[in-house]
C-alpha cells in the first residue's frame, strides 16, 4: 500500500471526435490504469461553414479534430494523463501540439492506412504519430504495466454514450 | 467628288503585258494597255461610304445590380468551448496495478475469473431520477462490470452469474434501493460486490449492514469469500465497546444485528453517526413501521438506503409501503392507494425468480402430502374442535382474533400428533420417507412452527441422526450444528423451527424439505425451502408439505395460496387483490357467528 502511494499514478486519456449532423464534437475522458472515471470533458460541437470548407480544404479535419477540439479538451483538464489514445485518427495531430505521446487505436490494422509505426500488441494496432516514432516505445512500456485484461478500446464506448446523455441533458448546446 | 473620279486608271508594266498577250488575250485595246511608269505614286481615293459623320451613342447597361456585390467571408477561424466533470478520486491502494505487478515473478499468479462472454458488458445505469448531470456521467463512465471483474483488481473466488451483475449494476447508482429477488438467488453477494466496487471507486467510504442476529455469521463469511480486501467489523460487546465502534472506529463497513441496533438507538441517532450506505438484510423485520426496529433504522444517518428481502409483501401493500419508509421516504405519498404503488416504486424495485434466471438451477418438486389423521388424532381434532367452536360463539361480541389464534393452535397440534397417544400420521410418513432418504445417501430438512413437535421428533427420528436448530439452540452451538449436518454422513435430518432456520442459510447439501406443519404465511415457507433450493444446489429438489384434509390445516392452505397472489401481482404491477389474511378471514375459518365489536382490519403472520 506504501508503495501504490508513492508510485505515480497511471493515468489514461481516451479522446475521440465524432463527426455528427451538427458538427464535429470531442469526448475526452481521463481513468485511472483500471479504467475508473477520474476527469471527463466534452467540447461544443464545431460546424465549419461552407467556406472554411472551401478555404481550409483537406487540413479542415485535422485542424478542428487535432488543434481546435482535441488540444481544447486535453489542456483544459485538470487530470493529467500519461498516454493519450484517440480512435479519431485525425486528432493523432494533436500530438504536435502537446509533449504527452498520443496513440491512435485502430479497429483492424489491415484497413489503416495510417503511415505511423504500428505496435500490434495484445491489445491491438496502436499507431504514432509520423514525426514523433519514439511513442512507439513509450506506449509500449506504458500498456504493458497495465492489468493483460484491460480493453483499450471499451472506454470510447463508455465517451459516446456520455456524449449522448449529455446532448440529451442539453450540455453541449451551452458554449 | 464627281462621277469621273469614282474610276481608278493603273498602268500595265510592259512584262505583265506580254505575259497577258501570251495567254491570248488579244483583244485588249492599245489604251487599257498602253504602259505606264511605275514610278508614279499612288493616288488614293476617299471611299464615299465614310463621308457620314460619326455619331457616338451611350447606353446604360446594368450589369451586377445597383451597388457593386460584395460579400463578407466572416471569421475564417473555428472556435469550440469546453465543459467538464470531476469525480471522486478512488483510495490509493486500489489505483494502481503496477506496483503489484514489480514483483509479479515471487508470487503466486492470482487467480482469474474468466467471465462470462457476453456482447455488450454490463455497465451501470443511472436511475430515472438522477437529475444532475455529473451524477449521471458519473455512473454511465464506470467500466462494464466484467472488466473489473475480469482483472487483478477485484478478484473473485467463482465468476457471478449475467443476473448478478444486473443486480450490482442496480444497487451501485442508486441511492434508494429495494432488491427483492426470490430467495436463493444471491442478494447477499451481489450487495457485498456492489459495496466493494463503490468503496474502490471512492464513491462510499462508510457502510452499516444491519441483519438478523442468526445471519451475523453467515455475513462475515460472505464478507471474507466476496470482498477478502474490505475490512469489517463486527458491532457487540459492551457498552464501551460498541460505543468505540460506532464513533471512533474507523473501519469502513460496520456489521451490526438489528437487536443490538435497537440497543445503541440514542448511539446511531447522533449527527456525528453518519454513513454513505446503510443495508437493511431481511428488511420485512422493519414491515411494522411503529415498530421500535423500523424507527431506529429510519433515524440513522445516510445517504444510500437499500434494502433486502425477497418477501417485501408478507401480507398486505402496507408492508411495501413501510419498508419504503427506510428506503426512500418521500416516494409514496400518504394514503396512496394500492394500485399506484407499482408506478412509483418500479425504478427502486430489482426482483427476479428462479425461473426467471436460473435457467440451469435444478428443479424444486412441490408436493401435498394429504394425510388421513389417525383415528386417535380424528377423535381428539373434533372433539377439540367442537368445545372450540362452542366457546368462541360463548364469547359474544368480546371475542377477539386472539381466542380464535389459541383454537388453531390447538388444533394444528393435534393434527401433528394426538396428544394423549402421541399418534401421528405425519410422523409415521416422514419416517418412511426418511428411510428413502438416508438409503440414499441424501440429506433433509424438517420445518416445523413450533420448537415442541420438533424435539419430539428427535427421538422419533434418532435412526437418520437427526441434528436441532432452532430457539432452543444456543446460537454458539448453530454454527457448529450446520457444519455437522453438511460433513457427517451419517447426519441425514435437520429439524429446524421456521423462526430460526428459515432466513439467510445456505443449506444446498441437502435435497429434500418437509414442511411438518404449515406456516401463516407463503412467504416464509418459501424462504425455508430455498435454504435447499439456491445457487449451488446441484441436484433436483423435492418439497413435501403435510396436510391432514377435512381440518384446519387444508382450510388455512386456501387461504395461503391466495396470499401467493397478492404478492404476485403487488410486485409484478399487476392490479393489487384484496388484502391477505384479515380477521374476517381468520374469523371464517370456523362456522361460527360472532364477530368482535371493532371492524375488521389486516393482520401481520
Amino acid at each position: 500500500m506504501v508503495a501504490s502511494s508513492i508510485t505515480a499514478a497511471m493515468n489514461l486519456g481516451y479522446l475521440t471526435v465524432l463527426r455528427e449532423a451538427a458538427g464535429y464534437v470531442g469526448g475526452y475522458l481521463v481513468t485511472n490504469s483500471w479504467g475508473r472515471p477520474l476527469e471527463f470533458r466534452l467540447s461544443t460541437s464545431v460546424q465549419p461553414s461552407r467556406v472554411q470548407l472551401i478555404l481550409y480544404g483537406g487540413t479542415l479535419e485535422p485542424y478542428i479534430c487535432g488543434e481546435l477540439v482535441g488540444k481544447a479538451l486535453v489542456e483544459k483538464t485538470a487530470t493529467h494523463a500519461q498516454l493519450i489514445v484517440t480512435d479519431c485518427e485525425s486528432a493523432l495531430e494533436l500530438r504536435q501540439r502537446l509533449d504527452t505521446p498520443v496513440v491512435l487505436l485502430k479497429d483492424d490494422p489491415l484497413k489503416s492506412d495510417q503511415p505511423g509505426n504500428g505496435l500490434l500488441g495484445r491489445r491491438g494496432p496502436v499507431f504514432c504519430h509520423p514525426r514523433f516514432p519514439q511513442d512507439a516505445e513509450a506506449a509500449s512500456e506504458f500498456l504493458g504495466r497495465l492489468d493483460p485484461a484491460y480493453n483499450l478500446a471499451e472506454p470510447f464506448a463508455r465517451i459516446r454514450e456520455a456524449l449522448s446523455e449529455a446532448r440529451k441533458m442539453g450540455a453541449m448546446s451551452r458554449g | 467628288m464627281g462621277e469621273s473620279s469614282r474610276a481608278c486608271r493603273f498602268t500595265v508594266p510592259a512584262k505583265v503585258h506580254r505575259l497577258l498577250m501570251s495567254l491570248g488575250e488579244n483583244e485588249l485595246s492599245d489604251a487599257e494597255t498602253s504602259a505606264v511608269g511605275l514610278a508614279l505614286p499612288v493616288e488614293v481615293l476617299s471611299s464615299p461610304r465614310l463621308d457620314p459623320t460619326l455619331k457616338v451613342g451611350v447606353k446604360e447597361a446594368r450589369l451586377l445590380g445597383t451597388e457593386p456585390w460584395v460579400r463578407s467571408l466572416g471569421k475564417l477561424g473555428l472556435e469550440v468551448t469546453t465543459e467538464s466533470w470531476r469525480f471522486p478520486t478512488p483510495p490509493a491502494e486500489v489505483s494502481d496495478p503496477a506496483t503489484p505487478r514489480l514483483d509479479r515473478s515471487v508470487e503466486e499468479p492470482p487467480t482469474r475469473v474468466e467471465m462470462p462472454r457476453r456482447r455488450k458488458g454490463t455497465r451501470l445505469q443511472p436511475p430515472a431520477d438522477l437529475v444532475h448531470l455529473k451524477e449521471r456521467l458519473l455512473y454511465l463512465l464506470q467500466p462494464p462490470l466484467e472488466s473489473l471483474f475480469a482483472g487483478r483488481q477485484v478478484q473473485l473466488p467463482s465468476p457471478p452469474y449475467p443476473y448478478q451483475l444486473e443486480g450490482i449494476a442496480f444497487l451501485m447508482p442508486r441511492t434508494s434501493a429495494l432488491l427483492a429477488d426470490e430467495m436463493g438467488l444471491g442478494k447477499t453477494m451481489q450487495t457485498i460486490l456492489a459495496l466493494r466496487l463503490l468503496f474502490h471507486a471512492g464513491l462510499i467510504h462508510r457502510a452499516l449492514l444491519v441483519c438478523p442476529k442468526p445471519l451475523v455469521t453467515n455475513w462475515s463469511r460472505e464478507l471474507r469469500t466476496w470482498a477478502e480486501d474490505l475490512p469489517f467489523e463486527i458491532i457487540g460487546g459492551d457498552a464501551d465497546c460498541r460505543h468505540t465502534s460506532w464513533c471512533i472506529s474507523n473501519c469502513p463497513l460496520k456489521l451490526v444485528n438489528y437487536e443490538m441496533l435497537t440497543r445503541d438507538a440514542a448511539i446511531v441517532a447522533d449527527e456525528e453517526v453518519r454513513f454513505d450506505v446503510v443495508v437493511l438484510d431481511e428488511a420485512q423485520r422493519i414491515k411494522n413501521r411503529e415498530s421500535k426496529t423500523a424507527q431506529v433504522v429510519r433515524n440513522i444517518h445516510r445517504s444510500r438506503s437499500w434494502a433486502l428481502t425477497g418477501t417485501p409483501v408478507e401480507n398486505r401493500h402496507e408492508d411495501l409501503v413501510n419498508i419504503f419508509a427506510f428506503v426512500d421516504a418521500e416516494r409514496i405519498p400518504p394514503e396512496t392507494p394500492a394500485k399506484r404503488l407499482p408506478q412509483l416504486t418500479s425504478d427502486c424495485i430489482l426482483r427476479r425468480t428462479k425461473e426467471d434466471v436460473l435457467t440451469d438451477l435444478p428443479p424444486k418438486t412441490v408436493r401435498d402430502s394429504y394425510l388421513e389423521l389417525t383415528p386417535a388424532q380424528r377423535a381428539a381434532y373434533n372433539l377439540a374442535e367442537s368445545q372450540g367452536i362452542i366457546r368462541l360463539n360463548s364469547l359474544g361480541d368480546t371475542i377477539t382474533v386472539q381466542h380464535v389464534f389459541e383454537l388453531i393452535m390447538r388444533l394444528k397440534q393435534i393434527c401433528n400428533f394426538d396428544p394423549a397417544t402421541k399418534h401421528s400420521a405425519k410422523l409415521d410418513q416422514l419416517q418412511a420417507d426418511l428411510a428413502e432418504v438416508a438409503d440414499s445417501g441424501r440429506k433433509a430438512i424438517v420445518f416445523s412452527q413450533w420448537v415442541e413437535p420438533l424435539e419430539y421428533l428427535a427421538g422419533e427420528l434418532a435412526a437418520f441422526g437427526p441434528l436441532q436448530f432452532h430457539g432452543r439452540v444456543p446460537n454458539r452451538q448453530r454454527q457448529q450444528v450446520l457444519e455437522c449436518f453438511r460433513k457427517d454422513r451419517v447426519k441425514h435430518v435437520l429439524l429446524m423451527s421456521y423462526g430460526t432456520g428459515s432466513v439467510g442459510l445456505n443449506l444446498q447439501f441437502a435435497n429434500y424439505v418437509f414442511l411438518f406443519d404449515r406456516w401463516w404465511n407463503p412467504a416464509v415457507e418459501d424462504q425455508a425451502i430455498n435454504r435447499a433450493h439456491r445457487i449451488g444446489q446441484k441436484e433436483p429438489v423435492f418439497v413435501t408439505r403435510f396436510i391432514s384434509p377435512g381440518t384446519i390445516e387444508s382450510r388455512i392452505a386456501e387461504v395461503l395460496e391466495k396470499k401467493r397472489q397478492l404478492f404476485n401481482e403487488l410486485i409484478e404491477q399487476n392490479e393489487p387483490p384484496a388484502l391477505g389474511m384479515t380477521e374476517d378471514e381468520i374469523f371464517g375459518l370456523f362456522n361460527i357467528r360472532v364477530r368482535p365489536r371493532r371492524t375488521a382490519a389486516p393482520l401481520a403472520a
